[in-house]
């Protein structure tokens, strides 16, 4: 490709972000750190977490702004449509960034960001993480928005191919629009024990957080059976929730306090700690788009066994997983054939196949492509924009419409009362000036 | 696409996987013929016909009606067209009937039960009685006006959220409890009555009409459903005399609210229906692997 070599200038952007944790949160960590490597730049904003606002440097000179807004409901901002715009602005100008990459669909910051950017003529680009339904109200609100937001986007990610049909169907996107490209996992951070687990005991954990959606009612079902039918087999769960509750009332019910270990909630930084003690991860949920625990399970070494929901049966080959339907009596199966197939596993072996199946340079690279062909796409003026809005929807269309209008004005507004060319540029430090030829990788072997 | 000429010798299909890196020859938005393969549309629609849909909207034809009755009654009050001694025995004939339509349709027939139900009725009927002085003097400082569109007011809502499908009180050993909208709207016909007996000139007549309305509002629907679940012909048969009485007796109180009336019921009986089965073809659902699991079994608390 032509612009192979060109640096991008990014602007992750989120309400998800560190001190929060999760899929989506580490998702952007660990990809701004790699297109860093790669010698972009990255800044990645997102909203206050308590006493932590305004700029902070983490790892690798990542630069993060939490924005002064304070979130209201799930670590969500409230959404004020246009009352973000000058400090959005101020940060896109500030930082001189080319590309804006909003996470997360139902992250109202990124919504608002990527509007906005729309509106100043930067180019966008939209991570979708999760699976959502059509049914339901809060969902068909939240596919309409979604609906505005890709309507006029460069391009998409969506972390798995069952995820892209998802957002395709959900937000009416031309399919050509969205790469896939997964999650990965800190291959060099979950590492098997070295020395392997005696086999006399068989140790199957679970470490999700102990909600409806990631199956704990399956647990409950699930568990009582496989002890019954297994006399060597003892659960460790790690994970709090509204269900931890049945399950202490299961073990009580059936006497497992002694083979099923209840540990509450497990920081990230010990999740490897707990995984190492396990010969088999046990994964219930119900819906997931990706599943960075069954990678992290995986990259220790372990034998996963999984409901077959969403993008799971995608994430990895057939001889790693056992995957079950989604009901008690199969998920039993399953464990047990993943019991009867566990002395043919070597946990060095799997980690080492998981080091050559992700990684998150992997990712970046791909990132990267996509931001190329984001920069490729034409320049618009609003006008020639607005039919693509007006598409969305006899009502909405109109109403979306009117939204940018007014984002429209209100951009000259700010263009009046504060001139671009009197906001500041920051001086760029650090990597990028370093690495501006591209940097040799480890997985150069995995792309063409 | 310059890779085309080797893609049949060399190039390695393309799989729906996520794992290995970018699949060697396809791009990551690469789409192809298995995109949405899995997808699934209209799979759990019912097809509903006309004559069915008609039988269900009964239910809600045969509210309206009772509410309609009620109303005529707190009108004839208000005039003092009906004298309290004359209401009274006319909610105690109530109160056995359908004490007994509970106890035959409800079976089987236990004199815990009734037991059980008798006691309720008496606490609840004194606890009345010693209320009603209260009630008579509550909103005598209020105009009527501000009154009577309260009512209307409340008890729109009462028949916008009403549950027209169960009742809110439950017939012994239901399994579900009634839901939030349910108890809003009986509480919101619990108020109107209040407000209407506060109008009223003696505390007698204000008992009388308190009992009445709590009779009607809390155990219509009981008794409507019991009967319902007893027998549908019965059901229609009940729902049918209601109408007519209702329809009679709106007829003789006001013309407008008689033509008001006649138009609901046909509204909720005949074009409702048919405007529910013309907008069946637009019905389009949509199922795939990215649907949340359901689980087969039930979680009890």
């Amino acid at each position: 490709m032509d612009n192979q070599g060109r640096k991008h200038r990014i602007l992750m952007v989120s309400d998800f972000f560190f001190p929060n944790f999760g899929g989506v949160e580490s998702h952007i960590y660990y990809l701004s750190q790699c297109l860093l490597k790669l010698g972009h730049k990255v800044v990645v904003m997102t909203h206050a977490y308590g006493k932590r606002s305004g700029v902070r440097y983490v790892t690798g000179g990542l630069k993060v702004y939490y924005v002064p807004w304070r979130p209201f409901l799930m670590q969500n901002t409230l959404p004020t449509l246009w009352l973000t715009f000058p400090i959005i602005r101020t940060i896109l100008i500030r930082e001189k960034i080319s590309v804006v990459h909003g996470h997360q669909a139902f992250s109202t910051l990124c919504h608002e960001a990527l509007m906005h950017a729309r509106t100043m003529g930067y180019k966008v680009v939209f991570t979708d993480h999760s699976l959502y339904g059509f049914a339901d109200v809060g969902s068909i609100h939240m596919n309409k928005v979604l609906q505005f937001t890709l309507a006029d986007i460069d391009q998409a990610i969506c972390v798995s191919h069952t995820s892209k049909e998802n957002t395709v169907l959900r937000s009416g996107i031309s399919p050509e629009k969205v790469f896939m490209v997964p999650n990965a996992v800190d291959t060099a951070m979950f590492t098997p024990s070295p020395n392997r687990l005696s086999c006399g005991e068989i140790v199957i954990v679970v470490i999700s957080r102990l909600v409806y959606r990631k199956g704990a009612d399956l647990l409950v079902e699930v568990i009582p059976e496989v002890c019954r039918l297994f006399p060597k087999v003892r659960f460790i769960v790690g994970g709090d929730g509204p269900k931890r509750v049945r399950l202490e009332e299961m073990r009580e019910k059936f006497s497992l306090q002694d083979r099923v270990e209840m540990l509450g909630a497990v920081p990230h930084a010990q999740v490897r700690s707990v995984l190492v003690s396990g010969h088999i991860f046990l994964n219930s949920s119900l819906t997931e788009a990706f599943c960075i625990a069954i990678l992290e399970a995986a990259s220790c070494g372990l034998l996963t066994v999984s409901t077959r929901v969403g993008g799971v049966p995608e994430v990895l080959p057939d001889d790693m997983i056992v995957l079950a339907e989604p009901d008690p009596e199969d998920m039993v199966r399953a464990v047990k054939k993943a019991i009867d197939i566990l002395p043919g596993i070597d946990p060095q072996v799997m980690h080492l196949r998981m080091k050559k199946l992700y990684s998150w340079d992997d990712v970046a690279k791909r990132t990267e492509i996509v931001y190329d062909r984001a920069m490729q796409s034409s320049n618009t003026n609003l006008l020639d924009r607005l039919p693509r809005y007006l598409t969305c929807g006899a009502w909405a269309g109109k109403l979306f419409c009117l939204v940018m209008i007014i984002n429209y004005l209100v951009w000259c507004l700010l263009e009046f009362l504060q001139p671009a060319e009197g906001i500041e540029e920051v001086p760029d430090i650090g990597p990028l000036l370093t690495h501006l030829d591209p940097v040799d990788d480890p997985c150069e072997a995995q792309g063409d | 696409m310059k890779g085309v000429g080797n893609q049949i010798r060399c190039q390695p299909k393309w799989r729906k996987v996520a794992y290995g890196g970018r699949q060697p020859g396809y791009d990551d938005n690469h789409t192809d013929g298995s995109f949405l393969e899995e997808m699934v549309m209209n799979a759990n629609v019912v097809k509903r016909d006309f004559l069915k849909v008609m039988i269900d909207s009964v239910s809600i034809s045969q509210y309206l009606c009772i509410v309609a009755l009620v109303v005529s009654t707190w009108t004839h009050t208000l005039n003092l067209a009906i004298d309290e001694i004359t209401l009274l025995k006319f909610d105690i004939g109530l109160l056995l009937v359908g004490f007994s339509v509970l106890l035959l349709t409800t079976s089987p027939f236990s004199l815990k039960l009734l037991w059980k139900y008798v006691l309720n009725i008496s606490f609840f009927t004194s606890g009345l009685y010693v209320l009603a002085p209260i009630c008579h003097t509550l909103t005598r400082s209020i105009c009527s006006d501000s009154i009577w569109a309260l009512i209307v007011f409340l008890l729109l809502v009462h028949l916008f959220l009403h549950d027209y499908s169960g009742s809110t009180i439950r017939p012994p050993g239901a399994l579900n409890n009634p839901k939030l909208t349910s108890n809003i709207s009986l509480n919101a016909s619990i108020v109107a009555s209040v407000l209407v007996a506060s109008r009223l000139p003696s505390w007698l007549h204000v008992f009388v009409i308190m009992l009445f309305s709590l009779q009607v509002f809390l155990f219509a629907p009981l008794v409507t459903f019991c009967i319902k679940k007893y027998s549908c012909r019965l059901h229609l048969l009940f729902s049918f005399a209601l109408m007519v009485m209702a329809l009679s007796v709106t007829y003789q109180l006001h013309r407008m609210l008689f033509i008001l009336l006649l138009a609901l019921l046909i509204f909720i009986s005949l074009v409702c229906p048919y405007w529910l089965i013309r907008i069946q073809e637009y019905k389009f659902e949509i199922n795939g692997p990215w649907d949340e699991a359901k689980l087969c079994f039930d979680i009890t608390e």
